[in-house]
């Protein structure tokens, strides 16, 4: 049910008797006029705050300490600056002095203040002390060298050849060598086939650039004999051994070797040649570019080792960068080697060496 | 029923010396004995002043007093409200200089015993009650009458504030009002 008519009866005296509190009101009817007398006994509630904050003004003091004068003075000069609905104390401050401020105990906050100190001071006594304690972790470089044997691609001109022959009593006769070709279709002979199948020229695998006097009779530059002879090898070609091409080795190419390839300068580490041996190996330095960027890995160099021990020919076959490549090259320019051998002999190899720059 | 009477029957008073002895050992104890007489103490003062602000400040005053002097309560049986507002009439007298109001200062206690000293206790006792009542109003309704009589504010304003209609506000009003009376009518029979 609705009560707006006593509602607004209300309200009319209400606003009357608020408007001139001095005059006497009276309701039209006995529950207006009960409800006006609480009304009027209403104009004198404290104020939204005042309770609360007096309550904080109290326990302040009863904690030892009092209000400012300035504080309540200025509450009382601006009230209107305090929010009439709000109920609620204001937050503590720091040393708890803020007007309505939660109460606090000197000796309370001296010892949490000083509590506070203690932990601070503990909190950087340990931060010190395990900054002074902790491992110097720096990036210290490492550099490892290890030599390989460099392993001679098939159909290598590097290889080193030899000759075979043709089962005759004597060795090949002299002569000039064959035409030098990459792919060997007609071994040399000295004793040509005059009724051959197919006419193929006799040739001998070596570089094509390697220059081969222009004649028909080949023979063995490295004989003495002026016999025609196609050597006491077999296979066709012409020296001492077996294979398509001449001097004493095997194979295909020309020279004291033992497989294909021309030039007999250039062994292959291994099947009797021995392996390098470093006598003076400085070690490569880090690039600051690499270190201060923390950069590591292998750079593999190939180098010919002499018979003097000096390596030459380096060729970076796996670079690195970052400055690596050049200073392991540096390095391993200034090295030297106790000398490959064969039977005993010193010879030049060609042989891999891989240097590990590694940060730790 | 006498005034003691009375007070008496507002407060248990063993549980009130309990408080009051706690008091006395710890002032930080003071804060119940303030909640259970803070109305009772603002009525008798608000009724002998002539302004809200005056009242709070005789108020404050009152209870400032109280705490530092607590130690020097004797419990007699008395209710501690009676002392508080023996403090309190010596407040305003210090005010006015006994002469606002031709108020009369009791001597003690007893003196509240007397006719007048008991209908101006049962009006102090109507009054806090009230005062203590609105607190527990509905929170719309309390922030109704709090604007209306405290702020004075009109109900245009209030309906403004509060993004209702007036109508919806005079109703707020009105059923705080009838909630009141009903409760203060109740606790006196």
């Amino acid at each position: 049910m609705s009560n707006l008519p006593i509602a607004d009866e209300l309200d009319q005296a209400i606003e009357q008797m608020l408007a001139t509190p001095e005059l006497a009101r009276r309701g039209s009817g006995q529950e207006v006029e009960e409800l006006l007398a609480v009304a009027a006994d209403l104009r004198d509630l404290p104020r939204d705050n005042f309770k609360t904050r007096l309550r904080l003004e109290l326990e302040w003091e009863a904690a030892g300490r009092t209000v400012t004068a300035d504080a309540a003075q200025t509450e009382k000069r601006m009230p209107a600056m305090q929010p009439a609905s709000a109920n609620t104390a204001s937050l503590p401050g720091l040393f708890g002095k803020a007007w309505r401020g939660y109460p606090v105990r000197r000796s309370n906050m001296a010892l949490s203040f000083a509590l506070h100190v203690i932990m601070m001071l503990a909190v950087s006594a340990g931060l010190v002390m395990v900054k002074s304690m902790a491992p110097q972790i720096d990036t210290h470089p490492s550099v490892t060298v290890r030599l390989e044997p460099y392993p001679f691609p098939v159909g290598s001109a590097a290889h080193h050849g030899g000759g075979s022959g043709g089962a005759a009593e004597i060795r090949a006769s002299k002569g000039p060598a064959p035409q030098a070709t990459r792919e060997q279709r007609t071994p040399p002979i000295v004793l040509p086939n005059h009724r051959p199948r197919i006419a193929m020229e006799a040739s001998v695998i070596a570089p094509p650039d390697m220059t081969m006097p222009k004649t028909r009779q080949v023979g063995d530059p490295l004989s003495v004999l002026a016999a025609p002879s196609n050597g006491p090898g077999v296979s066709g070609g012409m020296g001492g051994n077996y294979g398509g091409g001449f001097g004493t080795g095997e194979g295909v190419g020309r020279g004291d070797g033992g497989n294909r390839g021309c030039c007999g300068g250039v062994y292959e580490i291994g099947n009797g040649v021995s392996m390098p041996r470093a006598i003076y190996y400085p070690e490569p330095e880090f690039s600051d570019e690499a270190r201060q960027a923390k950069f590591q890995g292998e750079v593999t160099l190939l180098a010919t080792i002499g018979i003097d021990g000096i390596p030459r020919d380096l060729h970076v076959v796996r670079s690195l960068g970052m400055g690596l490549d050049e200073k392991a090259l540096v390095a391993v320019r200034t090295w030297r080697f106790e000398p490959a051998k064969l039977n005993g002999h010193p010879v030049t190899v060609q042989m891999n060496i891989i240097v590990n720059f590694r940060l730790y | 029923m006498d005034a003691v009477a009375n007070l008496a029957g507002l407060a248990n008073l063993n549980h009130e010396r309990r408080l009051i002895e706690a008091a006395q050992s710890d002032p930080s104890r003071f804060a119940e004995l303030y909640e259970n007489n803070f109305h009772r103490v603002y009525a008798f003062v608000a009724r002998r002043v002539s302004s809200r602000d005056e009242a709070q400040d005789v108020t404050a005053e009152v209870f400032h007093q109280a705490l530092r002097n607590i130690g020097r309560f004797q419990w007699r049986g008395v209710p501690f409200a009676a002392w508080l507002l023996r403090i309190a009439a010596n407040a305003l007298a210090d005010r006015w200089q006994r002469a606002a109001r031709g108020l009369e200062v009791p001597a003690d206690e007893a003196e509240m015993e007397n006719e007048a000293a008991r209908a101006e206790t049962a009006e102090i006792e109507r009054r806090a009650m009230l005062f203590q009542l609105v607190d527990r109003l509905p929170a719309d309704q309390r922030l109704v009458i709090m604007r209306r009589f405290v702020d004075q504010k009109s109900i245009r304003e209030i309906a403004q504030e509060l993004g209702r209609s007036e109508g919806a506000v005079k109703q707020l009003q009105f059923r705080a009002l009838d909630a009141l009376r009903g409760q203060v009518r109740n606790n006196n029979e």
